[in-house]
């Protein structure tokens, strides 16, 4: 579910703008460490097969089909970090050409599919992609990839004011349901086709992390996909929560340059907050370009 | 096909389309948060800034109903979700969402349709994004096609023998498509060795040699403010002048 331009709310895209921009360098540059340059044509011609991907229809009843998102697909065949940076480059130019999903929201867009996806997709392939319980881990892989990330583009749009009856809302959650599972069984099928071609293609997951770890890693996802249901269902709710619980005054208490997006001396109030939205872009760039130039200076 | 038709009209020679890519991006991301952030007189307002629109792609040489066509695909997804705003009983934000939605796709497809990809691309890069995922990026619209034609070539072939016959079980269709995606996956996986390989061959330094360096101009610095003030003004004059209830 890609997300246009005007449906989220201003904190909502600048935040997830804020999160996405280092988030996606970091991917970058971990990309690039891992692997030598022949990876860059190989992450380039992975991106368009999952563009492709989309023209194959899978039957799954009465007249309808599905394709493949790829998130986890890849995420198991390159490892996490590349899987990320294919992903970006998918919705960058799904963005740009293909009018599919904003550039305001694209920051949204890569928190949700291409960091949350992929990481949700690659959790349990890591978890249990080696040993017996493969076939499963790779189903799981799937279905988690589709629905974390397909609640978190919810959550956002509830937080962001976009009114649904809760009919719809239901309605909504039972699809992702099913297209959460059906990308599982697409992802199970395609590398199982895949082993059956050329076997040990996919490898197995590089071992070497504490167990503990990854289910204390697993355990959060699973924990935010359960709690973002949650809150999308109920979003007042934690609204109610947050006043109670005295979140809503603790953030008074802090006081920032830019706070309530309003600088003190331009005259309309909306100008007011433009001016301050556009400053606050301009200082986060500052800041991501400088530790950029930092990071590049030691690394060399 | 629709990237053809933008591939096509990127080519064209207007003062839009010569403007340094930076400029056109910084005056988009303006144009972007001045539609994100309105909230009162939004119909005038979408009214002025469509017609500021329209006439920067007239400017641009780019047939005007064509790209209110194409910036229409957005309309289905948005459509739906105005449709839920307006049954949970606020049609104010059911039409906001519209509007804003189609006039940024208009923004972005204006920007995207006076200068080609690797030029945006390249003007990302000089803006600080990361060059390695701007490569990918780059690969990706390149082989894009070419991959898409395998796969179209692949789904015609198995039609032509028989594929879509109604005879077989769902399964063992859902079996043959996932067959199709694993030999699309392995020969896509092939073919990015080829292509490095190829580019080895020709001295690949790790990164795109480019001809002709970006330059500020003048004339961009001039653009940059004139499309900056634009929307900010149309918007200062509707929240001013309009006696639309919001």
């Amino acid at each position: 579910m890609h997300i246009p331009d005007g449906f989220l709310a201003t904190p909502v895209w600048a935040a997830l703008d804020v999160a996405a921009a280092p988030a996606a360098g970091y991917l970058a540059r971990r990309a690039q460490r891992g692997f030598d340059e022949a990876r860059v044509p190989l992450l380039g011609v992975m991106g368009a097969f999952v563009f492709a991907a989309q023209m194959i229809n899978f039957p799954v009843g009465v007249g309808t089909s599905g394709h493949l998102v790829g998130g986890a697909l890849l995420a198991c065949a390159l490892g996490p970090a590349a899987a990320g940076v294919t992903m970006c480059a998918i919705l960058a130019i799904q963005a740009l050409v293909f009018q599919d999903g904003g550039v305001l929201a694209l920051g949204a867009n890569i928190v949700n599919m291409a960091i949350l996806g992929v990481f949700a997709g690659y959790l349990p392939f890591q978890l249990w992609g080696g040993g017996r319980w493969r076939r499963f881990a790779i189903f799981a892989a799937g279905t988690l990839s589709v629905l974390v990330s397909a609640l978190a583009a919810l959550a956002e749009l509830l937080i962001s004011g976009v009114k649904m009856p809760s009919a719809v809302l239901g309605m909504s959650l039972a699809l992702f349901l099913v297209s959460a599972l059906l990308e599982g069984a697409i992802t199970l099928a395609v590398i199982e086709a895949l082993e059956a071609i050329q076997p040990g293609f996919i490898g197995k997951p590089a071992a070497g992390r504490p167990f503990a770890l990854r289910a204390a890693g697993l355990a959060a996802v699973l924990l935010a996909a359960v709690g973002v249901w949650f809150a999308s269902t109920a979003p007042d709710g934690v609204q109610k929560l947050a006043e109670r619980s005295g979140i809503s005054q603790a953030a008074a208490l802090f006081s920032t340059p830019l706070a309530g997006y309003q600088v003190a001396f331009a005259g309309s109030p909306w100008l007011r907050k433009a001016i301050a939205g556009l400053a606050g872009v301009a200082l986060i760039y500052g800041v991501c370009l400088l530790i950029g130039r930092a990071a590049r200076t030691r690394s060399v | 096909m629709h990237h053809v038709v933008l591939e096509r009209w990127s080519r064209g020679a207007s003062a839009l389309h010569r403007r340094d890519p930076r400029a056109k991006l910084a005056a988009l991301l303006v144009f972007l948060v001045v539609v994100a952030t309105a909230h009162r007189a939004l119909p005038a307002l979408a009214a002025a800034l469509l017609v500021l629109l329209s006439a920067a792609v007239v400017g641009a040489g780019i047939p005007l109903a064509g790209a209110l066509g194409r910036a229409a695909l957005v309309l289905p997804f948005t459509a739906v979700f105005g449709a839920a705003c307006w049954l949970a009983g606020d049609p104010a934000r059911g039409l906001a969402l519209v509007l804003k939605s189609y006039l940024s796709a208009l923004a972005v497809l204006l920007v995207v349709s006076t200068t080609s990809l690797p030029v945006l691309l390249r003007g990302l890069e000089t803006a600080g994004a990361p060059r390695y995922l701007l490569m990918v990026a780059q690969f990706l619209y390149r082989y894009l096609f070419v991959i898409s034609e395998e796969a179209q070539h692949m789904s015609k072939a198995a039609a032509s023998r028989g594929a879509t016959l109604r005879g077989l079980a769902a399964r063992a269709r859902f079996r043959a498509a996932a067959g199709a995606l694993a030999v699309l996956f392995a020969r896509s996986y092939g073919r990015a060795g080829d292509i490095h390989r190829a580019m080895l061959a020709r001295s690949f330094p790790g990164h795109f040699l480019t001809l002709d360096a970006l330059r500020f101009r003048r004339g961009d610095a001039v653009f940059l403010v004139l499309a900056s003030l634009a929307p900010v003004a149309a918007r200062a004059a509707v929240e001013r002048f309009a006696r639309w209830p919001a």
